[in-house]
């Protein structure tokens, strides 16, 4: 099945009420699930950090204005309507009869109060396209955008909704400990890597969930959480390792479930005149170098041989799902992997004889990362590219490779763009550097096209989604054609569950056990 | 024994300045603990903002003196990830971690001593050969692997232990301590074998060394004459004259377990301390660096001390000067 968030949020444009389906929660008595996480959440408190077992424990307990489905859908959540009054200008009705967990009622207050509070915190970039936010009245709230932003409502579905007496009162460290959100679940109780327990919120707004109690164990070791299901210690697994998936599918008793993610692994290639590891001038520079590059590249010798088949080739920046996709045009075809073409593609360019460069890869970061870089290496020996491998752990990797990457000609990074539009990535990743705030500040390869500058601006400056779709499907064709970056593939999430548990794993990870349910 | 002390004090002192330099200056070659924490589009502003609040903006000495002036009225810091206090996050795990190395030891001392005493006095029958063997195993297996084999099949195949966890606790003393349960002891039964294994073989060799080294002694043979039991010889005469070394080396072991159990923690998901020191340094978390390793720090000079008194009540010809 296609996902198609574009014509989804066309839909929930006018609203679409939630069915509720509280009836069957009240009914079975005492369901219990337990989860098995690759890790303990660092934060409960959402604008302390963000990293993905802190994310699912946030959307258990708080809510945001708009609520993004498992398949990047979006629609409503705390906000029952929206609409765009003029370029600028949205108005959110907020819906009417929520409660916080502690009974506070949820107003226009806490809106504001959110959006202000997440300003000076760790995560400004929370509300980074929010200018002001204005209260008409208890139940609507206007929010005013920089410039025309026809996405507003896909990045506040990051943006969970906080008390604002509460939050208050309780101060910063200590609602990393005592969260207090309007979600489905509250806090039961959390002994920091051990387990946390959450319970089912009598009075959520769309429903008491299924499921009255969750808890979620955090075990690190791949094996170990293979054995704790096995074992029936937990009902569901994230990430079952790779090398356990025909283990568990052998046994009755359990199901492997897999999708594939939003992570799209990408290599960025210098193309200043001079690249820190490159002597003399930058082949990298002429497309035609880029292009053999691409076409020297065996990915599916990589998802085969690397990744055990558990990873989906990319054919483009962003998937299918997303907003700037364009159907039909694929990177796998238009660069086939062609050893002899790429070979007379760098004699063309006036390197024959090849060059030698560094690739920057993380170890510790992505599936299989160390494994990857070393068959690129292999793969570009064949068109007499030296390529030199400095891999590191990701503490180390952000700073090293950081804009204006003063030490890196190749890195191996991977993207994922939950909010389900192309445009905050090209802007990010392609957009020229240091000519606009805000924009081209991961430009790692110093890419500049002044066209693509062009239609990322158009883009930014339409409050029309479809308009915004058009426009960057322009900027995907320039990307496709200049190859600023390689896509290598999306990593597939790997989950494991129990027979007679319902899941269905969720693009963006999030495990959300308001949608699942337990026999 | 007064000037003892007071000396151990200001070696202690020295020590733990000394770990917290190193720290710092090592922390600063390990990457930017502010990449760890923003989004990877974060712009140069929002990077700016977390240095600011993380308090990373000043220079690396003025850091350090800040570092120094909070140590002094109490405060060991604020981690960078978990924004709460570096010390309260290595307290909370502390007692799972010192739990399971205190079960650990008491299995390697149970096993190790009788059986090296055995070996130490009967060097050449079959038994000791075995029990020689066996300890080389439990030197040269690597405790991930045995980690792995238990659980696969203890836990996984005959079901008679649980894969992971802590399982239930009781308080004591505002601890939760899994020792007090009867599932808490179903629980660590599996992690602290793994984890003693190591440690077991080796003072099993110790053991045994010693004791071959005492038999030949003329004391020994005194005692034999004089009608002592065996038993008594063995116990008494041999294995008082044979554990000094023992002693030594249990201490530093038992230092190492608690500081550095790790990888038994991560493999039986032990909520423990080690995991969070390991989960720091991916992390670039300075401040929970620092304080972990001026405890561990801490725990060795106090072992090492206790181990010092332990030789008197062994040995009274050793005094502490």
């Amino acid at each position: 099945m296609r996902i198609t968030p574009k014509r989804a949020l066309q839909l929930c444009a006018t609203s679409v009420a939630f069915a509720a389906v509280s009836t069957f929660g009240a009914m079975a008595a005492d369901k219990s699930l337990t989860i098995g996480l690759t890790s303990d959440p660092s934060h409960l408190y959402p604008l302390a950090g963000e990293e993905l077992s802190s994310n699912i424990m946030y959307y258990h307990l708080y809510d945001p204005l708009v609520k993004r489905a498992g398949d990047l859908s979006f629609g409503p959540g705390l906000a029952e309507s929206w609409e765009n009054v003029d370029g600028t200008t949205w108005r959110f009705k907020l819906r009417e009869g929520v409660t916080f967990h502690n009974g506070n009622a949820f107003t226009a207050d806490d809106v504001i109060f959110t959006i202000n509070k997440a300003r000076d915190s760790i995560r400004p970039d929370l509300v980074a396209n929010i200018a002001d936010a204005k209260k008409i009245d208890d139940t609507t709230v206007e929010i005013i955008t920089p410039k025309p932003y026809a996405v507003l409502p896909n990045d506040l579905a990051e943006l969970l909704i906080l008390d604002e007496e509460y939050t208050t009162e309780t101060g910063d460290e200590k609602m990393d400990l005592q969260p207090m959100g309007t979600g489905p679940y509250k806090l039961k109780e959390w002994i920091k890597e051990e387990k946390l327990e959450l319970v089912a919120f009598e009075d959520y707004w769309a429903g008491a969930a299924k499921i009255d109690s969750v808890t979620f164990r955090p075990i690190t070791n791949p094996a170990t959480r293979t054995a704790a299901l096995l074992t029936g210690e937990v009902d569901v697994i994230q990430d079952l390792a790779v090398r356990d998936v025909e283990r568990v599918k052998s046994e009755d008793k359990f199901e492997v479930l897999t999708r594939p993610s939003l992570l799209n692994i990408v290599l960025a290639m210098d193309m200043r005149e001079k690249s820190p590891t490159i002597e003399g001038p930058n082949p990298m520079t002429d497309v035609r170098v880029r292009e053999a590059i691409a076409r020297a590249i065996d990915v599916d010798a990589i998802n085969k041989i690397v990744m055990n088949g558990l990873a989906t080739p990319s054919d483009q920046f962003v998937p299918s799902s997303h907003i700037g996709y364009v159907d039909g045009e694929s990177f796998r075809d238009i660069y086939a992997l062609d050893i002899e073409k790429a070979k007379s593609l760098m004699a063309d360019a006036g390197y024959a004889d090849g060059f030698t460069m560094t690739l920057d890869a993380t170890n510790n970061r992505y599936v299989n990362d160390g494994q990857i870089a070393q068959a690129l290496a292999s793969m570009l020996a064949k068109i007499n590219i030296d390529l030199q491998l400095n891999i590191m752990p990701k503490s180390n990797f952000w700073g090293y490779i950081r804009v204006p990457t003063e030490n890196s000609s190749f890195i191996m990074s991977g993207w994922d763009v939950p909010s389900g539009d192309a445009g905050n990535m090209y802007g990010a990743l392609f957009y020229s550097r240091d000519k606009k705030e805000g924009y081209g500040q991961v430009n790692r390869g110093s890419y500049s096209n002044p066209e693509l500058d062009a239609l990322v601006d158009q883009a930014d400056a339409t409050a029309k989604v479809e308009e915004r779709d058009r426009i960057l499907q322009e900027a995907t064709k320039i990307l496709l054609k200049d190859i600023p970056m390689i896509p290598v593939h999306y990593e597939q999430d790997i989950y494991a569950v129990r027979k007679g548990v319902t899941l269905e794993p969720r693009v963006d990870k999030f495990m959300w056990a308001y949608d699942m349910d337990v026999e | 024994m007064f000037g003892y002390l007071v000396k151990r004090l200001l070696q202690m002192t020295l020590v733990l300045w000394i770990v917290s330099v190193i720290v710092f200056l090592m922390m600063s070659f390990t990457g930017d603990p502010v990449f760890m924490v923003v989004p990877v589009d974060a712009t140069d502003a929002e990077i700016a903002q977390a240095r600011r609040l993380l308090g990373l903006d000043q220079p690396m000495p003025v850091q350090y003196w800040r570092f120094l002036v909070s140590l002094v009225q109490g405060d060991f810091g604020y981690s960078y990830v978990f924004r709460q206090p570096a010390m309260t996050l290595i307290m909370e795990r502390l007692p799972a971690t010192v739990e399971m190395v205190l079960v650990a030891m008491v299995f390697a001392l149970v096993i190790s001593i009788p059986l090296g005493v055995y070996a130490g006095a009967n060097p050449e029958s079959k038994i000791s050969r075995f029990i020689m063997a066996g300890s080389l195993l439990g030197i040269s297996l690597p405790g991930f692997w045995v980690g792995m084999v238990l659980i696969y099949l203890f836990a996984v195949q005959w079901g008679i232990f649980p894969s992971s966890g802590r399982g239930d606790t009781a308080e004591f003393f505002g601890l939760r301590i899994s020792l007090l349960t009867g599932d808490g002891w179903h629980h660590i039964v599996l992690p602290a074998i793994t984890l003693s294994l190591a440690t077991t073989a080796i003072l099993l060799r110790m053991t045994r060394a010693g004791m071959m080294e005492v038999g030949r002694q003329d004391f020994m043979k005194f005692a034999k004459a004089k009608g002592v039991s065996r038993r008594d010889v063995l116990y008494r005469h041999g294995l008082k004259n044979a554990i000094i070394p023992v002693v030594t080396i249990f201490g530093l072991q038992l230092g190492d377990l608690i500081a550095f159990a790790t990888i038994t923690e991560t493999i039986f998901s032990w909520p423990g301390m080690g995991k969070l020191l390991i989960d720091s340094i991916y992390r670039a978390d300075r401040p929970v660096i620092v304080v972990y390793l001026m405890l561990v720090a801490l725990i060795f000079v106090v072992i090492n001390f206790i181990v010092d008194l332990v030789y008197t009540l062994i040995d009274p010809r050793i005094s502490l000067k």
